[in-house]
């Protein structure tokens, strides 16, 4: 066995360990061992009946009309300029080279590879802690940055919705509001229809002419929420969008996004708020340490990542590996393929 | 986080059954692709709105800390011309047959900081901005375009400042500089198109060097050298002739091919001369802008789906 990265082992004899090769344990020809360990008294695990083996892949065809997003094994490895990286570095000349720089490439995994597919009209939740790769899934979706490896599909660009619409600092809040629209690709003319439910839903009547840096944190972010709901895209991504700002803000965009909501295609739904993604959701994807965990039922994966979050809260690490491990079995993970000659290649 | 790159695996277990789905891809497209140049130029039209809105906001709100604001637009400029003019003009004297020597130097020196300003901050423009970048799906080549334009804007007060000041005191002489009589007539309309050339040669060299800068921030300070040498290139404070003089006819050469050095005389030509530019300066000036502009834009367009990573 290679070095485990948890402290868990399953114990059941058909529940491989979770790291290196399981099989080193579990798969070794029985017949070596037949006389003296005892291995004929253990139930025979029937391999080929078993999913485990993966030899005979279920494979399903989904009309093309239905789907909305495909992602292929994609995934994420983030490369940036760091000045300490010359404490991880293994070579020592190069270390001392670094060093003297105080640069480096620092390489920061942030997205196990991973695939699904959305059909329109799904609304999907993805959930997981902090840090374990939502965000870096919702810039992958809307193309802002590449992956990896792997590749990302969508009958149109997906566009995200929440609050990380870039502001001027320099320019008044009516300002921003036009060059938002303009930069989402609105016309002027369109731009300016847009302009009254823009200021309506932000609630920044009074404010328009300061410009943004008088704003307050939560007076910028409502306007960033604002401008970003002034578009009405066929894919839709919004995240965190409905934590934002006071009990007033909220009730506000709540009848803007069901909007949105209500004509977009298809929804992707990050948040932090089980309620609202049991609410709202068809489907949820759960994604812990970059890694998929499960891809199915609100309630279900919504009852996991509690119980997961309850355990790590109140540090049972090992509990919380339990359902971890418990939770991946379950997933059935797929592989996209495209019927000869029809992977798409054009933009968007 | 994920496993580090050497320990990554596929996982080494699954319940679920592995499935495979097949599609037929026609309809989707591949997000963040680049799209052909064609469309690409296309879609930069489409967005002129924004390209014109982000440079006319960027430029009014530029002088905002200052007590005095945008009067600071025209007095910079005309404390820089006084600078140089002490020191080159009346120290060093390399006004010595340079005839209009106050407007030959102004003019060198205010339109020669309109174009290391557009070069400069358009190579920045796409390393400066990332979270405009990551926010908004939009072609990226109207960042650098928009920064160059955004610095025309900007100097507009100053070619106004530039125009004023040669007109009344261009010829105006001291000790022993030469004089030749300044007329406003219909000659010094030439402005307008060679600094149109000139935009479109600075947009291209700021499209190529906003993709490199992008990739490696390191080359941002050899453009402030470069600049620099640039600046002695283009004859901006003293004559041509001077290396006649004294045979290095190899930086003549350099010099006439130089686009900056063409623009600066052009426009001395019609403003200082009586004359429209010689039919040489315009061909090389002309060629400069195309092959910046179509070169410049593949280059950056090559890139388009780079722009956006972290740094």
């Amino acid at each position: 066995m290679s070095t485990p990265t948890s402290p868990y082992t399953p114990r059941r004899a058909n529940w491989p360990a979770r790291n290196g090769n399981a099989g080193e344990s579990l798969d070794l020809d029985p017949e070596v061992f037949d006389d003296g360990f005892g291995f004929n008294e253990i139930e025979e695990i029937a391999w080929d009946d078993h999913p485990l083996t993966q030899n005979a892949p279920q494979v399903e065809t989904v009309d093309p009309e239905k789907v909305s997003v495909a992602v292929d094994s994609a995934s994420k490895i983030y490369r940036i300029r760091s000045g300490s990286e010359h404490k991880n570095s293994t070579k020592r000349i190069g270390r001392h080279l670094q060093r003297a720089l105080g640069s480096g490439w620092s390489e920061i995994p942030a997205l196990d590879e991973l695939s699904f597919v959305v059909n329109r009209g799904e609304t999907v939740g993805v959930i997981g802690t902090n840090g374990s790769g939502k965000s870096t899934l919702m810039k992958l979706l809307t193309g802002k940055i590449r992956p990896t490896s792997g590749e990302v599909f969508a009958t149109s660009t997906p566009v995200m919705l929440g609050v990380n619409a870039a502001l001027v600092r320099e320019i008044s809040g009516r300002e921003n509001i036009k060059l938002g629209c303009l930069a989402m690709g609105l016309s002027p003319k369109e731009a300016q229809k847009k302009f009254d439910m823009i200021v309506e839903i932000s609630g920044l009547q009074d404010a328009l002419d300061r410009p943004l840096k008088a704003y307050s944190s939560g007076m910028a972010s409502r306007l960033q929420f604002a401008i970003a709901t002034s578009v009405d895209p066929d894919i839709l991504l919004i995240d965190e969008a409905l934590n934002t700002g006071d009990a007033q803000f909220r009730s506000r965009t709540k009848k803007r996004l069901d909007e949105v909501r209500a004509q977009a295609g298809c929804v992707f739904l990050v948040s932090h708020s089980l309620g609202t993604i049991k609410q709202m959701c068809t489907r949820v994807i759960w994604i812990e340490q970059g890694r998929m965990l499960a891809d199915g039922d609100p309630e279900w994966v919504c009852a996991q990542y509690q119980e997961y979050t309850d355990h790590k809260s109140n540090g049972r690490m090992r509990a919380a590996q339990i359902v971890y491990d418990r939770t991946q079995l379950k997933l059935s993970p797929i592989q996209v393929e495209f019927i000869d000659g029809t992977r798409p290649t054009k933009a968007g | 986080m994920a496993a580090p790159a050497s320990e990554r695996h596929r996982p080494s277990f699954q319940l679920g059954p592995q499935r495979v789905v097949q599609m037929d891809g026609d309809q989707l497209v591949r997000v963040g692709a680049r799209p052909g140049l064609i469309r690409y130029i296309r879609n930069i039209w489409a967005f002129r709105h924004f390209l014109q809105y982000d440079a006319h906001a960027r430029t009014s709100s530029q002088n905002n800390l200052d007590s005095l604001g945008r009067f600071w637009m025209v007095m910079n400029p005309l404390l820089q011309a006084a600078v140089y003019f002490f020191i080159f003009g009346y120290i060093l004297e390399t006004h010595r047959g340079i005839v209009n020597f106050i407007g030959y130097l102004i003019i060198g020196v205010l339109t020669f900081r309109f174009i290391q300003g557009a070069v400069v901050s358009a190579s920045n423009s796409i390393a400066g901005n990332q979270q405009v970048v990551q926010a908004f799906n939009f072609p990226r080549a109207c960042l650098p375009i928009s920064s160059a334009v955004r610095e025309l804007f900007a100097t507009v007060p100053t070619f106004v400042v530039m125009a004023v000041l040669v007109y009344f005191i261009g010829d105006y002489q001291i000790a022993d500089m030469e004089r030749a009589n300044i007329t406003l007539d219909w000659k010094w309309l030439m402005f307008f198109p060679a600094i149109f050339l000139g935009l479109m040669v600075m947009t291209g060299l700021g499209l190529i060097l906003a993709r490199v800068v992008a990739n490696y921030n390191d080359v941002k300070h050899l453009i402030s050298i470069g600049t620099r040498l640039w600046f002695y290139a283009s004859a901006v404070i003293f004559s041509v002739d001077r290396f006649a003089d004294r045979g290095h006819d190899w930086i003549i050469t350099v010099m006439y091919y130089n686009p900056a050095f063409c623009i600066l005389d052009i426009i001395r030509d019609a403003w200082l001369y009586d004359g429209v530019g010689e039919p040489f300066r315009w061909a090389v000036l002309g060629g400069w802008a195309v092959g910046a502009m179509v070169i410049g834009m593949i280059i950056f367009w090559r890139g388009e789906e780079t722009y956006g990573r972290e740094r």
